[in-house]
């Protein structure tokens, strides 16, 4: 077996062994240092095997029995790997505060942390698995876990978000599973090897036109509904918004857009048997119709993190618009975006975790003035907020102008116009919001010193914008890059 | 055997009792067993088929059978709109699926036509039925649809896809139940209707 092999192995059974251990960890203590040994193992295995990925020239992917190393699976396996290990470190910082869970309090932690890296080992194999059916598999096993963390609290309204979720996300994946038997069928497979990404792109030319269609339409429609695309999103506000906040920002930064790559992959592998025409109108009309969804809840008064879920709506529009679109260009500020919301998002998210605390009932209302209570979180609210809005010079201001002028690359301007407009009203009503919580005539709030976990946020939020900034800069090299040629269908 | 199947899903849209419901979706999935397994030839093939037959028509129905003795209602759950209203809506729904969807040239017209019925029959029943074990059996219904699919195309679905599907539809189900019963402990009923405090 190869190095890149043996890594990819062990980058999710890292996480599998950290799970099992974490349920014999005889103490809350113990469990909390296994989670941060094994995110730190995990996440060095993860990026070791991302650097190998990306540096594959394109069209020259590696590829396993079940993997493909790739340079859009570095990219995705980066994103999942850095957002999982920073949502295992803040997860102690919420468990310490959780109170009543689902498992209740005094073995809460253990079963958190084992659902939480089983989750977490589905995730980050998705991006690796270099075959439709396995890719199937391991979305359908991110529901089971993700499920029993959106839920964790055990309240009322949490259990209502982790059914509808459960619900909602394997329907969507029974009418994904039918298109793959129907595509399996059309290309006359005798094996599972007919499912992989590059037997399916070698062959699609010869494939019958319908039933891919059909198939394709089937798979992409299944898909949305765990990607969380208009007008089959109704699970995403309210799981993102009641799970604890760590897993929030897994589910948003990481599992959206990681489900998102397996549908581009289908995209990419069968468009010669489509046309780009078909393909185009479902990714912009998916686009198009979940930003048209996304905004006017930018701008009511929503609680914190049912807005960033609101947020991730929009983003996973902008998202289908590049991909839809497909130009370089586009696909260059798809990698921009996919890689500045997951920083962006996942900080909003770890910001709910003192917010909460100072203000219990910002879990319910829209927060307000919470400069005068807490200036790290004010700050860690302002990075994200405002980067997720796509103010200059955050990354996404630069990734959406890409996807825009991409758009207008492929001929589509009417619906790079109707983006654009859609866009401009979002960053208003981010700022809008953003201005109210920070300033806004506030309830009577909470007493006493910032929380630790403001303190701790203050440098999760420098480092943050730090590393926004450095994308920004990195945006201006992608257009024309290796690694963007081998997203528009020059690799694997 | 295509009608008998979409029959039964008929029957889950149309009961009241989750254990009478229980017990339709298990009949349906041991005549889509049998199915497969005459389909199925010797050998590996033979025994994945029963595998999945055993799973699908003893282990989820009992998984199922196990959580609604838990839930005990004090009163079946009424439903929110009428059987007449019910079983024209699975049929309207279940018609369009089979006579809309032009012939794919896959497998069987009528597996094809039973497959994408049986489909929308189950996402229907999620969405008309209240109770949470309904909603998993719709669920089920709509599995169930995929897999009579896959054991009508021309030498069936690969036994690793096969046996990884039922692996994650055991898991699925298993925490749906547990839902169920946390739902049940939470509101008193199983009735997702109750759920209905998240709104924007």
């Amino acid at each position: 077996m190869s190095t890149a092999g043996a890594l990819a192995i062990g980058t999710v059974a890292a996480p599998v062994v950290t799970a099992a251990a974490a349920l014999l960890a005889p103490t809350t203590r113990s469990a909390d240092r296994l989670n941060l040994g094994g995110a730190l193992v995990t996440a060095a295995l993860a990026l070791a095997v991302a650097v190998i990925a990306i540096a594959a020239a394109p069209g020259a992917a590696a590829a396993g029995g079940w993997y493909v190393l790739d340079p859009a699976a570095g990219v995705f396996l980066a994103l999942v790997a850095v957002v999982g290990l920073a949502s295992a470190v803040v997860s102690p910082a919420h468990l310490r505060h959780a109170g009543r869970s689902w498992f209740g309090e005094r073995r809460s932690h253990v079963y958190y942390y084992a659902a939480f890296h089983l989750f977490w080992a589905a995730l980050l194999a998705l991006p690796l698995a270099g075959n439709l059916a396995l890719a199937w598999l391991l979305i359908e096993a991110t529901t089971a876990a993700s499920a029993l963390l959106v839920a964790f609290s055990g309240k009322r309204s949490a259990l209502e978000a982790g059914w509808k979720y459960v619900v909602l996300t394997t329907l969507g994946l029974a009418v994904a599973l039918l298109g793959i038997v129907v595509l399996f069928a059309a290309a006359g497979g005798s094996s599972l090897s007919a499912l992989d990404w590059s037997t399916l792109a070698g062959g699609a030319a010869a494939l019958p036109a319908q039933a891919t269609l059909f198939a394709f339409v089937l798979i992409v429609v299944g898909l949305a509904a765990k990607i969380g695309w208009a007008p089959v999103h109704n699970w995403l506000p309210d799981a993102h918004s009641e799970a604890p906040p760590p897993v929030s920002a897994l589910l948003s930064a990481a599992l959206l857009p990681t489900v998102l790559l397996i549908a581009w992959r289908a995209k990419l592998a069968l468009e010669p048997a489509l046309g780009s025409s078909a393909v185009q109108d479902l990714f912009c009309g998916f686009g198009l119709v979940s930003l048209a969804v996304a905004v006017p809840f930018l701008w009511r008064p929503l609680p914190w993190k049912r807005l960033l879920a609101y947020s991730s709506l929009e983003h996973m529009g902008v998202l289908a618009l590049g991909i839809g679109f497909g130009t370089p260009l586009a696909i260059a500020g798809v990698l921009v975006h996919v890689a500045g919301h997951g920083i962006a998002k996942s900080l909003g998210f770890y910001t709910a975790i003192p917010l909460l605390r100072q203000d219990p009932a910002s879990a319910r209302r829209a927060p307000r003035g919470v400069a005068r209570g807490s200036r790290a979180t004010a700050g860690a609210m302002t990075v994200s907020l405002l980067s997720l809005a796509g103010l200059p010079p955050s990354p996404l201001f630069v990734s959406e102008l890409m996807v825009l002028l991409g758009g207008m690359d492929a001929g589509l301007l009417g619906v790079s116009a109707l983006a654009a407009v859609l866009l401009a009203l979002g960053f208003l009503g981010l700022a809008h919001a953003l201005i109210e919580g920070l300033l806004g005539e506030g309830r009577k709030r909470g007493t006493g010193p910032a929380p630790r976990s403001a303190r701790a946020l203050a440098l999760l939020a420098s480092a943050a914008a730090a590393a926004l900034l450095a994308l920004t800069v990195a945006a201006y090299a992608l257009p024309g890059s290796d690694l963007v040629a081998s997203l528009t269908g020059g690799g694997s | 055997m295509i009608a008998a199947l979409v029959g039964l899903g008929f029957g889950v849209m149309l009961v009241r009792r989750r254990s009478l419901a229980t017990l339709l979706v298990s009949v349906q999935a041991l005549v889509l067993g049998v199915g497969a397994l005459t389909l199925a030839g010797e050998g590996s093939g033979l025994a994945v088929a029963g595998v999945i037959l055993l799973v699908r028509a003893l282990a989820l129905p009992a998984i199922l059978a196990i959580s609604t003795r838990r839930t005990r209602e004090p009163a079946l759950v009424a439903p929110p709109r009428s059987a007449l209203v019910r079983l024209l809506v699975a049929t309207f729904v279940g018609l369009v699926a089979a006579l809309a969807v032009p012939s794919l040239g896959l497998a069987d017209r009528a597996a094809e036509s039973g497959a994408l019925a049986l489909l929308c029959l189950g996402i229907a029943i999620v969405a008309m039925r209240r109770p949470a074990i309904l909603q998993v059996l719709g669920i089920i219904v709509a599995e169930n649809g995929v897999y009579l699919l896959a054991v009508s195309v021309p030498g069936g679905i690969p036994a690793v896809v096969e046996l990884g599907v039922v692996f994650d539809l055991v898991l699925v189900v298993t925490v749906a139940a547990a839902f169920s019963e946390k739902i049940h402990e939470a509101l008193g009923s199983g009735d997702t209707d109750l759920l209905r405090g998240l709104r924007d």
